[in-house]
């Protein structure tokens, strides 16, 4: 297997305070690795820093075996990593067609037919909305139509954070279901997850953070069942139930 | 009082020509708001840039209206360029206050060096239209108002279609929807909004030269129209174009028919007075905030 994505000592946060420290860790290629941890953990933070959005004091990161850590955002996308962010992460007053387009922004002109048509076989939802503004569809259609916008890129690496929050349970289900199925397809997948379960059932290795610092690392099955995570994260509440 | 149907349809005519061009000063403003969440407030000296740059450009040019346009139009956007790569880029979206400070000192520095430079003698600037126009009746246009009014036209449809069509545009709007989208979607903000910038400094431009030959220029030309902008820009919800020409137009008429019936001292007053009144009544504005919705 290869090696996508290697964190090598990271420590990151906003502003002058670091947030993840000393934070290391590989994902192989093609696998879902969930990132689990408390409140205010750090994993948003994280994935911030592996797309450039915040502030890195040290450490490297390696994308296909290339230093990106001094890179902007827009030349890690073009480089293969997307990153779909927490929230509804879109532009609201533009139709679902115009959200495409913009996703279509590093491309050139003559690729964006074919890249939008791509995404709307996948998700044909997208060409029945075509023309609703984005802030007019429900939680779970904004979610689709985000991972679609940076999935028009074909990123070997993408990174999703809480995809699933504020869905049904049943569109939960979905957005795993795809995630899956974009996983299948090679890309490598790193997911930050409030429904602890679903995502560790879709993911094969598990990353575990407190306070910032790396927790324990593991097969996804194993930390499933790891006495310390059922406890921690998995206590049966009803949200966890739920799905 | 008797009201003259043609008297009454001049001052209508000249204040949708008066609210055009307040509307692209607005619109610039409204622009540049979106995307870097700063009020411009050396905006209306980026006119009186443009009206001088007029004066300078025509006596070149043999009074020709169009090159000395073009030229002014040159002009301001450098301007704009300049003020954006030395000053704007420094500001992050965050620093409302450092914008004002900033912006402001701008203007200032702005009006006094032209006036040092230029003096604060004010400027009749002739150009080869004279004071020709066309009478239909008793209503008599100048060459240079419709111009005026025909430029800014053509001016928000080119706008309207960059803005709705053109991935430059689009991006435009994206930044001001979503900050985080964008940067997700690849767009470097910073780009961006120097285009805004420019952008918008050439409407300002626009305004400016198509003002030159109409009225008087001064360094004070552009001093008390950010603040109708400003208006304009609230009242037609924050962020949304189309609000804003036409709270301008509607600004434009307002002004033409209270100084076309009452004593020129009403006209800024009242100016001032409907905007409390609508802001009173509907703080958002009048139209849909946000998003910098173009249709």
């Amino acid at each position: 297997m290869t090696t996508a994505l290697e964190l090598d000592v990271v420590t990151a946060g906003y502003g002058d305070n670091p947030i993840v420290r000393e934070f290391s860790a590989r994902l192989e290629a093609g696998t879902i690795t969930t990132l689990l941890g408390g409140n205010g953990a750090g994993k948003s933070t994280l994935l911030r820093a592996i797309y450039g959005t915040n502030r890195l004091f040290s450490g490297r990161i390696l994308f296909k075996g290339e230093a990106i850590e001094r890179l902007p955002p827009w030349e890690r996308l073009r480089r293969g990593v997307g990153f779909v962010p927490q929230g509804r992460c879109n532009f609201p007053a533009m139709s679902v067609g115009e959200n495409l387009k913009m996703g279509c922004y590093t491309l050139p002109s003559s690729k964006h037919e074919a890249a939008i048509g791509r995404m709307t076989d996948l998700f044909p939802l997208l060409r029945e909305k075509w023309r609703t503004e984005a802030g007019n569809m429900s939680g779970g259609e904004q979610q689709i139509l985000e991972m679609a916008m940076v999935l028009l890129l074909e990123p070997s690496l993408l990174l999703l954070d809480e995809p699933s929050l504020g869905l049904s349970p049943r569109m939960q289900g979905d957005v795993f279901a795809t995630v899956q199925r974009i996983a299948a397809t090679g890309v490598t997948v790193l997911i930050v997850e409030q429904n602890v379960r679903g995502a560790l059932l879709i993911s094969d290795r598990a990353l575990v953070m407190e306070q910032g610092r790396r927790f324990m690392e593991g097969p996804a099955d194993e930390v499933r069942t790891d006495p310390r995570i059922r406890q921690a994260y998995l206590g049966g509440n009803i949200k966890e139930t739920a799905a | 009082m008797t009201i003259d149907a043609a008297y009454l349809l001049q001052l209508t005519l000249n204040g949708i020509a008066l609210g055009l061009l307040y509307a692209l000063i607005a619109v610039g403003l409204s622009l540049i708001f979106g995307v870097m969440e700063i009020i411009n407030f050396a905006h209306g000296e980026l006119l009186m840039l443009g009206a001088f740059a007029m004066t300078f450009a025509l006596p070149v040019v043999g009074l020709l209206y169009w090159p000395a346009l073009a030229a002014s139009l040159f002009a301001t956007m450098l301007a704009g360029f300049v003020i954006f790569e030395i000053l704007l880029v420094r500001l992050k979206p965050d620093e409302f206050e450092r914008s004002i400070l900033i912006t402001l000192g701008l203007s200032i520095i702005l009006i006094h060096t032209v006036q040092y430079l230029f003096t604060a003698t004010p400027r009749m600037v002739d150009t080869q239209y004279g004071f020709d126009g066309v009478a239909i009746g008793t209503i008599r246009l100048t060459w240079t108002r419709l111009i005026g009014a025909g430029a800014a036209i053509v001016a928000f449809t080119g706008l309207y279609l960059t803005l709705r069509f053109t991935q430059f545009g689009r991006a435009m709007r994206a930044i001001a929807q979503n900050r985080e989208a964008a940067l997700m979607v690849g767009i470097r903000p910073r780009t961006v909004a120097r285009n805004a910038v420019i952008l918008a400094a050439g409407l300002c431009g626009l305004a400016g030269s198509a003002l030159a030959p109409i009225q008087l220029v001064t360094p004070y030309m552009g001093q008390f129209l950010i603040f109708k902008a400003f208006a304009l820009v609230i009242i037609g919800g924050l962020g949304n174009i189309p609000g804003a020409v036409v709270a301008a137009v509607a600004l434009g008429l307002v002004e033409s028919w209270i100084g076309g019936f009452f004593t020129a001292a009403w006209q800024e007053g009242a100016v001032f007075v409907i905007m409390i009144v609508v802001l009173m009544l509907r703080p958002d504005g009048l139209f849909k905030r946000g998003g910098m919705r173009v249709g």
